[in-house]
């Protein structure tokens, strides 16, 4: 994937670029936002790193020249200020994730890994999570290659899931998405689903983590 | 100017009341004193006249024949003893008090004297005898006058002395009650909570204490202009220390990614570990400065619950790095405050929790409302406080001896710290089944 760093602070910008060269990306960095602003109106870009603290045009403009100007790529933003105000700013104005610096590299990269692959499938008939793919269109499912057998509300709750893989994901969350149906989900027929769909999916090494009194979290798939 | 101004509105007014009195007392005095002993004088002339009528000429001589019963009525007076003297044209005494004092003049008329040891009045009346006129002097004690002047005197003093005394108590209650606005304003300031800087309202304030409040609110508006460029300075101040640390983090996480010889990774792995550790310190720190009175945003309607759940994620991620069971049980819990601060006390409680909690152990978030009181806890089933640490973990530096963990010391000073901002109270205490570690924050009443 073609990735752009905009970071001003040159010891990160290249520590991120050999990270992220190593994860398999191309990457191309710079400092200034009027240079990425320009970049990013000639060539097409998979991910945006984009710090806020530029100086002259600074991320939050880099940002909304961006979408003004369509384009599309996911952003993610970092940051060194942890006001509440600029995280709800940069969110409001289209960021994709939002990292307040120091962070750990693991969580940068899985945070990357994330935005890419939402935005690989966006929209897109195929979803695939290790050896589980999902043709939307079709509403097949595929495990190792062999078709999967999957109940309607099994099929929804793995979707939520799916969206949102290594976060965790309240039941009450759950629950909206799949009581699409006009009939009330308990809380606990959530849980049934979830035991159904870890008995088929887990010998195949994916795993749903309960996270207690909150919900469930798909964990990324370790080979 | 520890002068009372109402000792000085007093003082000021006495010398010209007094005078006024005064003034007034000798304006009313001389004109209702005149007609009144003109009258006296005239029941004197009267009598003298009544005394005349006695006089005759009998062969060149005067005969006085008073009888006794008229002079007795002649001389009936209820306050004072009247005298009277009969003089011939000649200026022989031929009745009454020969030594009654002749008129210091020629003109007659009516006069003061004394007369045994007494203070009177006399006058002098004519009366036709023979070819002459014969004098009569008719005299009478002051005693009436004396009470005239007495009452004249009261009752033209009173009304005013009265006035006078009106005007004094007016004074002093109207001071008092014309500064009480100023009372209620100072009652305001002192009730202000000291992260209040917003100017205070000059529109109910009498029109003379507005210098006073515009000088005032120029004052609040400089300390908040102040507290807002410490606020940019730490803004920045986060920015510049983060990203040189999030440089560091990167390099040193990439360099550990790659094959080391066994002492190298060993030592890269301390500079690892310091640079997390000073990451948070910063962190910490920022989180301390900002919990302080002024730096504070204003307070929003806040529910722990939501906080929590914004958190959850990242914390469910700290906590399995270290094999630690986060889990949850949330009810609502709104609460008045600064979201930014509640969000660093709960991230603070429960990284501790997460920190000095055994491989496996579980770690539990609550909030919710316990007798209309909004609280958020964290329980482990760690190692817990001992009861004799209990007081001193919420000193900021301080660290339990014997104590493993990366921590600073600072977290639960920064969660007393920003506790004690929202008026809530902490409660260190044992977990479930007396095992572990549990720190309840409770709210007042929102």
């Amino acid at each position: 994937m073609r990735l752009l760093i905009v970071e001003d602070d040159a010891p990160l910008a290249s520590g991120l670029r050999r990270i992220l060269e190593a994860e398999g990306h191309a990457v191309d960095v710079t400092g200034r936002g009027e240079e990425a602003v320009s970049a990013a109106s000639h060539e097409r870009f998979d991910l945006v790193i984009l710090d806020i603290g530029l100086p002259q045009m600074d991320g939050f403009e880099v940002l909304r020249r961006f979408r003004a100007a369509d384009k599309p790529m996911p952003v993610l933003v970092l940051t060194a200020r942890d006001a509440v105000e600029d995280r709800v700013r940069g969110l409001d104005l289209g960021a994709d994730d939002y990292m307040v610096k120091p962070f750990a590299m693991p969580e940068l990269t899985a945070r990357v890994r994330a935005l890419l692959r939402r935005s690989q499938s966006h929209g897109g008939p195929r979803i695939v999570h290790g050896p589980l793919a999902l043709d939307t269109v079709a509403r097949r499912a595929y495990l190792k290659n062999e078709p999967l057998e999957l109940a309607a509300r099994e099929w929804a709750v793995l979707e939520v899931l799916l969206a949102k893989v290594e976060k965790i994901v309240s039941k009450e969350a759950i629950i909206q998405a799949v009581a699409g149906w006009g009939d009330d989900l308990s809380p606990n027929a959530i849980e049934v689903y979830v035991s159904r769909l870890r008995s088929k999916l887990e010998p195949a090494g994916i795993k749903i983590r309960t996270v207690r009194g909150f919900g469930y979290m798909l964990e990324e798939f370790k080979g | 100017m520890a002068r009372s101004l109402r000792a000085h509105l007093l003082r000021l007014l006495l010398p010209p009341i007094a005078a006024l009195l005064a003034v007034g007392a000798v304006v009313a005095y001389y004109p209702s004193m005149e007609p009144a002993t003109e009258a006296y004088n005239q029941a004197l002339v009267d009598i003298g006249i009544a005394i005349g009528s006695y006089v005759h000429t009998k062969d060149q001589s005067y005969a006085f024949d008073l009888p006794p019963a008229v002079e007795q009525v002649l001389r009936t007076d209820r306050y004072d003893t009247i005298y009277y003297r009969v003089l011939t044209p000649e200026g022989g005494t031929i009745a009454g008090e020969p030594d009654l004092p002749l008129a210091p003049d020629a003109s007659g008329g009516s006069y003061d004297a004394l007369f045994k040891g007494q203070r009177i009045h006399i006058v002098s009346v004519l009366a036709p005898c023979g070819v002459g006129e014969c004098s009569i002097l008719v005299a009478e004690t002051n005693v009436k006058r004396a009470r005239l002047t007495r009452d004249i005197l009261f009752s033209s003093l009173m009304p005013q002395m009265v006035l006078a005394v009106a005007t004094l108590v007016i004074v002093w209650f109207g001071v008092k009650r014309g500064l009480g606005p100023l009372a209620r304003l100072s009652e305001e300031i002192k009730e202000r909570s000291p992260r209040d800087l917003h100017p205070i309202d000059a529109a109910a304030a009498p029109e003379e204490t507005r210098p006073l409040l515009a000088a005032l609110n120029g004052l609040l508006e400089q300390v908040s202009e102040a507290s807002r460029n410490q606020q940019r300075f730490l803004a920045n101040a986060a920015h510049q220390l983060r990203t040189p640390l999030a440089g560091l983090q990167a390099h040193t996480e990439l360099a550990l990614s790659q094959p080391l010889p066994e002492p190298v990774r060993a030592q890269l792995d301390q500079v690892h570990q310091a640079t997390i550790r000073t990451a948070r310190l910063a962190n910490q720190l920022l989180a301390l400065a900002r919990a302080e009175p002024g730096a504070r945003g204003d307070p929003s309607h806040v529910n722990l619950k939501g906080v929590v759940e914004a958190e959850a994620d990242a914390w469910v991620h700290q906590a399995l790095a270290r094999d630690v069971d986060l889990g949850f049980e949330l009810e609502p819990a709104p609460v008045q405050g600064d979201a930014f601060l509640l969000r660093e006390a709960l991230a603070n409680l429960v990284h501790n929790a997460i920190e000095y909690s055994t491989r496996g152990g579980r770690v539990t978030v609550r909030t919710g409302a316990r007798d209309g009181n909004a609280f958020a806890e964290v329980e482990d089933d760690g190692p817990g406080i001992p009861l004799a640490e209990r007081g001193r973990v919420l000193e900021r530096f301080y660290r339990m001896p014997g104590t493993s963990g990366t921590g600073s010391g600072l977290g639960l000073a920064i969660v007393r710290e920003i506790a004690a901002g929202h008026g809530a109270g902490i409660e260190l205490g044992e977990g479930a089944g007396s095992k572990g570690c549990r720190v309840a924050i409770t709210f007042p009443h929102a």
